[in-house]
Parts: structure tokens; sequence; C-alpha cells
């Protein structure tokens, strides 16, 4: 701005773009600059603007694609019928639940995805043999007398053993949880007037830079050969 | 920098490293403090958050922490990542390690509750042959019991039970609610005292190594910390077999550094102080380093509903509070097939209820819901589990953790006096709660694999025989006079107590000792 730099400043013009702030943090006698200096400065007063943010299920759907097309419906009408909406709330589909589980089931570990396959492969034997049709297409009295006997009382980390009660109980507790705290449910939580639902404290990573190191390697000091000293 | 010997080396920040290092520069003496992981920012690592947001809806990512059950999607950044620090056990034998690693280690996490050991616990094969007595008894801890207190601030009642032993409390004097009180009645016919809670009210919201024992340490101008020192030895001088030091390496870099110090003061945690143990190849000629892991089982219980709570139709002060039933098996009577004791917590809840407890679903389980809502009474076991010579843990050197450490194999088993007392224990309550005319829905005698209450204990456990124990009754080593372990490692048994109170206890023991031998010379 036609005003001249100092004598002494004869290190490189203040940064103008991001590689330069690299540039500033490799060589400490660049910020020494009293302008770099002054743009670093002013660069750590700036505060994060207010801009709201939506969560990416208020405008997509979570692609489905883990379950094969009998067990993926198999599990939305055990949707359906295990928490369909009430006055106030959305039911677990409405909530995107079967597409949330598909999703999450499908990274999970292997146990936890056979225990899914082969409970929706039950429920729907159970119901073929019973009743001759899916379990999909089970009207209500129907899939009740394959879900009920089933269901039990249980206490945090520890469902019932025998594996379709284990796998009915969990699915269950897994439905209930993956709609209530959907985006679907919070909305509708607040437009009813409630308190907005699940608040907890939340832990941010802690200094992640850690994962980069154990993400590519460890950094070691190979030895040189031995010298001979004098 | 040149290089400094320092007075006293403290591994470890925790509830155990901080009380040493506040007594310790109280006596004036400089301390250098070494803590594996990074200081916790509270400002810039937590914030209040809706579940909704989180990407996970609150399961947490798929496979994340195995073995943490207390892990949520909120929680799960605080604790170590297994994958970064790995440990084995057989399959067949489940162990549930849950770490912390930053400044102030698991102390601003715990649940608080407070209790002493009894004589019941440090002289616990006088009173069934099994294991070995402390050499130390409830006598020799009570003043130092008494000071942890104030500073914890416990609140609790005293009850006048030998095996409940009575502390420097803030009284509870507060009244039962309905329910509770019916459970006390209950109770009393079956011979089971139904006590208030004791735990640390703390201050400001903490009970933490951080906020009640560190910045006393920083007062003194004596304490240097320095976070993210993963110590991989304890060096040995060769001349004189005393600890001169660690080699520890800087968590981000990998850089690895040299340190001296005088004297070395380990409160790792009890695995984590015995790994390194194991790792520097010091202080077994015991051969009982590694030995007699213990802690508590947690998990089994009962989930009741009080009925005329229902329907919104509980009266003032028919719900709420909570309670703590001491230890009262295996006291003046033997119980019927196992030995020791178990304590219980006990909820009475006027918050929503509990849907895993309830065997319905779609809108009858709303109504169920709505309907109980208000009206929740459980009740948890904390027994105590049996160390035994084959509870162990040895060093893996096939798998080496993010560091190149050597990591841990951990071999333990609960055995049927476990089974047994969880049995015991569900139906006593199972009764008491009958006679307190509740409705009993679940009655879960499952209990959580070892380790899963986070109270893991021995490992290098104290002895005046140095063939029978790694640590003296001063928690000073057998084999290093220079080296302290003033962590749950020394532990001789679990008992059912929580055992913050009690490590705090003997780390401030300790220290004013090694305090007086450094002034005397000795050390």
């Amino acid at each position: 701005m036609g005003q001249q730099s100092a004598p002494q400043a004869q290190n490189p013009p203040p940064a103008a773009n991001a590689a330069d702030q690299g540039t500033m943090a490799v060589q400490p006698s660049a910020a020494s600059s009293p302008r770099a200096l002054s743009r670093v400065e002013q660069m750590a007063r700036f505060r994060t603007p207010n801009i709201p943010l939506s969560q990416p299920d208020a405008v997509a759907m979570t692609e489905t694609r883990y379950f094969t097309a009998v067990r993926y419906a198999t599990l939305v009408h055990l949707c359906e019928i295990m928490m369909p909406a009430s006055e106030d709330h959305p039911s677990a589909i409405k909530s995107g639940t079967p597409e949330f589980l598909d999703f999450y089931i499908g990274a999970s570990p292997i146990e936890q995805q056979s225990m899914y396959n082969n409970g929706l492969d039950r429920l729907n034997s159970d119901c073929m043999k019973q009743f001759n049709v899916p379990f999909a297409k089970a009207e209500t009295k129907q899939a009740d007398a394959v879900i009920r006997p089933h269901l039990k009382g249980w206490m945090n980390d520890h469902p019932p053993r025998e594996g379709h009660a284990r796998f009915l109980n969990l699915v269950h507790h897994d439905i209930r949880t993956a709609t209530i705290n959907s985006p679907a449910w919070a909305i509708a939580a607040e437009a009813s007037g409630d308190r907005t639902p699940g608040v907890g404290l939340y832990w941010n990573p802690i200094e992640p830079g850690i994962k980069t190191w154990v993400d590519h390697g460890i950094a070691q000091a190979t030895p040189t050969t031995k010298h001979k000293h004098s | 920098m040149a290089q400094k010997k320092v007075d006293v080396l403290i591994i470890g920040s925790g509830h155990t490293g901080g009380m040493a290092a506040k007594i310790l520069t109280e006596k004036g003496i400089s301390c250098t403090m070494l803590d594996a992981g990074p200081m916790l920012n509270f400002e810039k690592y937590r914030e209040m958050k809706p579940v909704h947001e989180l990407p996970y809806r609150g399961f947490d990512a798929p496979g994340r922490l195995p073995h943490v059950f207390q892990a949520s999607e909120f929680n799960a950044n605080q604790w170590v990542d297994e994958k970064v620090v790995p440990y084995y056990h057989p399959p067949e034998q489940p162990y549930n390690w849950v770490r912390v690693r930053s400044v102030g280690g698991r102390s601003p996490f715990w649940a608080r509750q407070s209790f002493r050991l009894s004589d019941y616990e440090f002289k616990c094969k006088d009173h069934d042959g099994f294991g070995e007595n402390w050499p130390i008894s409830l006598k020799d801890l009570a003043p130092y019991y008494s000071r942890v207190e104030k500073i914890f601030r416990v609140t609790g009642h005293s009850d006048g039970l030998p095996q409940y032993p009575d502390g420097d409390f803030i009284e509870d004097n507060s009244p039962w609610s309905g329910a509770m009180q019916r459970f006390v009645d209950a109770g009393k016919k079956l011979g089971v005292p139904v006590t208030k809670p004791r735990s640390s009210l703390g201050k400001d919201g903490l009970a933490s190594s951080l906020n009640l024992l560190l910045p006393d340490a920083v007062a003194t101008g004596k304490l240097t910390t320095i976070p993210n020192a993963i110590v991989r030895q304890i060096t040995v001088d060769k001349n004189t077999g005393r600890a001169d030091g660690v080699i520890f390496i800087d968590r981000h870099s990998h850089r690895e550094m040299v340190l001296k110090a005088r004297v070395v003061v380990l409160a790792a945690g009890a695995l984590e102080s015995t790994r390194l143990l194991l790792l520097s190849n010091i202080c077994n000629s015991s051969g009982v380093l590694g030995r007699y892991l213990s802690d508590q089982i947690y998990g089994a219980g009962i989930i009741c509903s009080v009925p005329e709570a229902r329907d919104g139709k509980a009266p003032p002060h028919l719900m709420g509070g909570g309670a703590l039933i001491p230890r009262f098996r295996n006291l003046d009577t033997k119980a019927n097939g196992f030995i020791r004791g178990y304590a219980v917590n006990v909820s009475c809840s006027n918050g929503p209820f509990d849907a895993r407890a309830l065997p319905f679903y779609g809108k009858e389980l709303e109504q169920k819901l709505q309907s109980y809502n208000g009206s929740g009474f459980s009740t948890n076991i904390m027994g105590e589990a049996l160390g035994h010579y084959e509870d162990h843990v040895t060093l893996n050197k096939e798998v080496v953790d993010a560091w190149g450490i050597p990591t841990l194999n951990i071999h333990t088993n609960y055995t049927s006096n476990e089974t047994n007392m969880a049995k015991d224990y569900v139906d006593t309550m199972a009764a008491m709660a009958e006679a307190a005319g509740f409705e009993i829905l679940v009655k879960n005698y499952e209990f959580n694999p070892p380790g899963y209450s986070i109270h893991e204990q021995g490992t290098a456990r104290m002895s005046d025989d140095p063939k029978k124990g790694v640590v003296t009754r001063w928690n000073q080593c057998h084999d290093i006079k220079n080296l302290f372990v003033v962590d749950a490692s020394v532990f001789v048994s679990a008992g059912w107590q929580n055992p913050t109170i009690t490590m705090c206890t003997l780390s401030m023991r300790a220290s004013e000792y090694l305090a007086e031998e450094m002034r005397k010379g000795n050390v």
C-alpha cells in the first residue's frame, strides 16, 4: 500500500496462501517479519462463523447394500411391527431405521452379522412353516406368533443366551435405539414440545494425531554402523 | 538441554500418582511425573451434543471397543483403543481391560463409591484360610483413611458395622423414601443391613487427581509434569542394583528419552505397573509378580417395579434414592457354596423405565412403559472375586503396541465361588423385593467378565515375606529399595469395596514413609 518495508525485513512477504502458512511453520524466521507475524496473529483471532448445518438424513437416504432382499424385507417388516408410529413420534421405518441397521450391521464384526442373518432367516422360516407366508408379508397376528414366545425381560449387557431369543431381544433393542436416536425422532420430539432427547456429554477425539503414527507406521531411527573412535 | 537427575520420578498421574505427588512435594521433595497420555483440555475435548447428531446414533463405531462395555458413542474417545495398545486373553477366558491414557488417568471417570476395607478383608485368611492376609490392618490405615476422606469429601452415614468401617464423613442423615424403607425393613427380617451409600463429593463436579491432588502439588512449585511419555523400561544401575531412572518414548514422535532419578514411584495402574516391571525384568525374586490378579464381579441383579408408583400414582416421597448393602455373608456364620462376600448397590428410580425389562413390543410396550414410568427398583452386585495363583499376566513379546512395546497376556477365570455367590445374591435380593411388595421383572444370575468393574487388583502384592510378595507393607519393592509401587497392584485380596479410597490411602502412607526414609538417607 505504498508503505516501504522496514529495511531489516529481508524475509519473504506475508503469506498469501495456505502453502505459505506451512512455510512459516517450518521456517521460524519467516514469521519474524512484522507483517507476517501480524497476519498470523490476525488469523489466530478469527472466530468460527455461525453457519447453520443440517444432517445428511434431512436430505438423503442411506443406501442399503448389506442384507439380501429377503432379509431386508424381513427387517423392514420387523421394524414396522416392533416400533410403529405413535401419536407424537415417527415409526422405525419413517426414522430410517432399516437402512441404518443395514449400514451398521454391514460394518459390524462377523458375529453380529451372523446373528442378524440367522435371526432374520429363522423369523422367515418360522413364518413359512406356521402360516406359509414370508415374514415380510405376515399379518399382525402371524408375526406375533413367531415373535412373542421369544421375548424375555433382561438387563443391561445380559440378553438371553439362546440364539434366536438373543437375536429377537437384541434386534428389538437395536430398532428402538436407532429409532429414538434418529434425526427424525428428534424433529418430532421438538415439534411436540419435548425436550431434545438424548443430549449427553460428548468427548471429542483427544489429540487424534496419534492415529497418523499408528496407521502409517512407527518412526524409527536406524542405528548407523559402528564408527571407530579414536 | 543437559540431563539432570530428578529426585523422585512418578510414573502415572491418576489417583495414586497424584497422591504421591501431593504428599512428596508438600514434604519439600521435587517430583517429576510422567503420564503416557496427553493433558485433557476439558473445554476443547468435551461438549454437550444430542445423540441424533452423532454418526452412529449412539451405538458407536462397530467393533471399536469390544471389551469396554461402559463405552458409548458419547465417551468412546476417552478409552484406550485396544488396536493401539493390544492385549491377549484366551477365547475361553475373556477379560475386559478398561483403560484411560491421559493426565489424571482414570480418576476423572470413576463412579466415586468410597469405602474403607475392614479387617474382614485385611485379615481374610484368618477367617476362611484362603490366600494370604495383608501385612497391615485397618488400624494401620485408619488415620490415613481419615485424611483421604477429607480430601475427597466423602459423604455417608455412620453405621457402626465392623465389616463396613465408618470414616470421616459428611454425614448423610437424609430419610429413606417409602419404597426404600420397605426394602430396609425386608432386609431386617433376613438379617441383611441396608445402609446409605458412601461416595466422594469432590469439588466442582469431579473427584479426580486433576482437581483434588495435583493442584496442591503444583502449588508447591516442586512438580514437573510431562504428558505423552510412555515408559518402556525402568533402568537399574548394575553396580548398586538400584533403580536409576527410566527410558520413555514420546507418544507423538516416538523419540526415545532417558531420564535419571534417585527414586522411582510406580503408579501406572495395576496391570500397566506390572507390565512395566515385567518389561524391565525386575522385582520378581518372589516369582509372584504378575500373579493373583483379582477384582470384583458386577452385572448380576434384579429389576423390579413398585406397584404403587405405577400409572403416575406415586404418592410424594415413595420413590427415589439409593442404598448400599455391605457384605453380610461369612462374617459370623458360613455361607453355602462360597467364601468371602458381596455388597449390593440399590437404586430406586422415579425416571423412565428400562424397556429391556419388559417382554413386549410395539404399542403394547409403549403402554407398559407409560404405566411403569417412575416405578423402577433395581440392584447390582459388587462381589469379591478370589485371586488365585493361576490368575496371572505374562509378557507377550510377539504382539507389540503402537510404540513397539511388548503387550500383556491375561489369564484369569472366575470359579464356582463367584457363581455361587451371585446365585445367593440374586435369590436374597429377590426374597427382599418380594417381601417389600415389589413386582420382580428380571432376575439375572449372569455376571460380567473379569475386568469389567475396572477394579483390577493384585499382580504385585504386598507381603512381609519377600518370597510371597513383591512389595513390603510400605509399598517398597523387596528387590529394589528405591522403587515403590503405590497403585492397586499391591492389593493382597480384592474385597467387595471400590478400591480407590484404599489405593489413595496406601499411596499417601507409602509416600510419607518414603519422604521420611529419604530424610534419613535410607533411600
